[in-house]
């Protein structure tokens, strides 16, 4: 009793709120930070996997507001890993909706139109900007010659090469963000890399 | 080659090209698509404020209840839960203080001798009838 007394009296009570203050300010601008340092990424990896633009940007939305509230207070190097199995759950997520939608239009034929302009095409949205200069418009058809190439590649392939390749994540943290172990990783990205070997030999140089 | 072979040769050709390709593609979103980050980025930055701000809130009152308890337990707790005193056991130990010391005990300071030596002597002095007499006398009274 008498130590916490001398604890008390001996600790200054506004530097302890200015110092909770200050940790709380640095822990949102850290998640500030990693929010700003994902979002594109995290953009595209949507978009090639769904090939929506809205889509995409709803998923992106919800793995944010999902890693701000539930994973925040935990250390920042796990929230990469976190953040894009969050978001790989989502596009998942979106996958089968669309797949029972699907399944569920091919019962009424008299409504299979209808939904068809949500399917967004890479190039044609590539090309919707306006007239571009050709070099940028031959960049353009490589772009997306290469997303159409990545949306063809089964979901794990995709995910593990867009992981690795794109984001830059590790093994270890590709198996956190695709929950399935190191081996796993590799074995997708092998096949991955071979698959798009394949498919844009062109680009070898 | 097997998996983790390929994995070693990180950057050949077609990775190093598709990541060029998937990097420049991200730097030049269009704006609305990176307005459109941006909210989203500030949505979700507001709903760890709110959920921390709520969490506190839902905590506080819980946290001044376990506060005043723990006030109330240090104040009275040591008094209800210390052991009472036992006399019985207190005046034992006094006594095996006396006991062993080695002063001699003055027990018989307190006693008055004398009147137990005077009333010895009206009892032996006094006649036989008399006592009797006053005995038939009072019970006569009565």
């Amino acid at each position: 009793m008498a130590g916490f007394a001398t604890l008390v009296s001996q600790t200054d009570l506004p530097t302890l709120r200015k110092a909770h203050l200050r940790e709380i300010q640095d822990g949102a601008r850290a998640l500030e930070a990693f929010l700003a340092g994902v979002e594109r990424k995290a953009f595209r990896i949507a978009q090639i996997a769904l090939r929506h633009e809205a889509d995409a940007l709803d998923v992106v939305q919800d793995a944010m507001l999902q890693l701000s509230a539930r994973y925040a207070s935990r250390p920042a190097e796990e929230w990469k890993p976190l953040f894009y199995r969050i978001l790989e759950n989502r596009i998942r997520d979106v996958q089968r909706r669309r797949n029972v939608r699907n399944r569920v239009m091919a019962l009424m034929p008299w409504r299979g139109g209808e939904d068809e302009d949500e399917t967004v095409d890479a190039v044609a949205q590539a090309l919707d900007g306006g007239p571009t200069p050709p070099v940028q418009l031959e960049s353009d058809e490589i772009l997306a010659a290469l997303e159409r190439a990545l949306a063809a590649l089964p979901n794990r392939q995709r995910q593990a090469f867009m992981l690795r390749n794109f984001e830059g994540l590790d093994v270890a943290g590709t198996a956190v963000a695709m929950k399935c172990s190191q081996g796993s990783v590799k074995t997708h990205y092998f096949r991955a890399v071979q698959a798009l070997r394949v498919k844009l030999g062109e680009f070898r140089t | 080659m097997n998996a983790g072979d390929e994995q070693q040769q990180v950057d050949s050709p077609i990775e190093q090209q598709t990541r060029s390709l998937l990097l420049a593609s991200a730097e030049q979103l269009p704006w609305a698509v990176r307005s459109r980050l941006t909210q989203a980025r500030h949505a979700a930055l507001q709903v760890r404020d709110a959920r921390r701000h709520h969490r506190l809130q839902r905590w506080a009152p819980a946290g001044a209840v376990a506060a005043a308890a723990l006030a109330l337990l240090v104040v009275l707790g040591p008094h209800r839960t210390r052991p009472a005193a036992v006399p019985v056991a207190n005046g034992a130990l006094e006594d095996i203080d006396l006991l062993s010391s080695d002063v001699p005990l003055n027990v018989d300071q307190d006693v008055n001798y004398e009147f137990y030596e005077w009333a010895v002597d009206e009892a032996s002095t006094a006649p036989r009838g008399g006592a009797a007499a006053g005995a038939g006398t009072a019970s006569s009274r009565m």
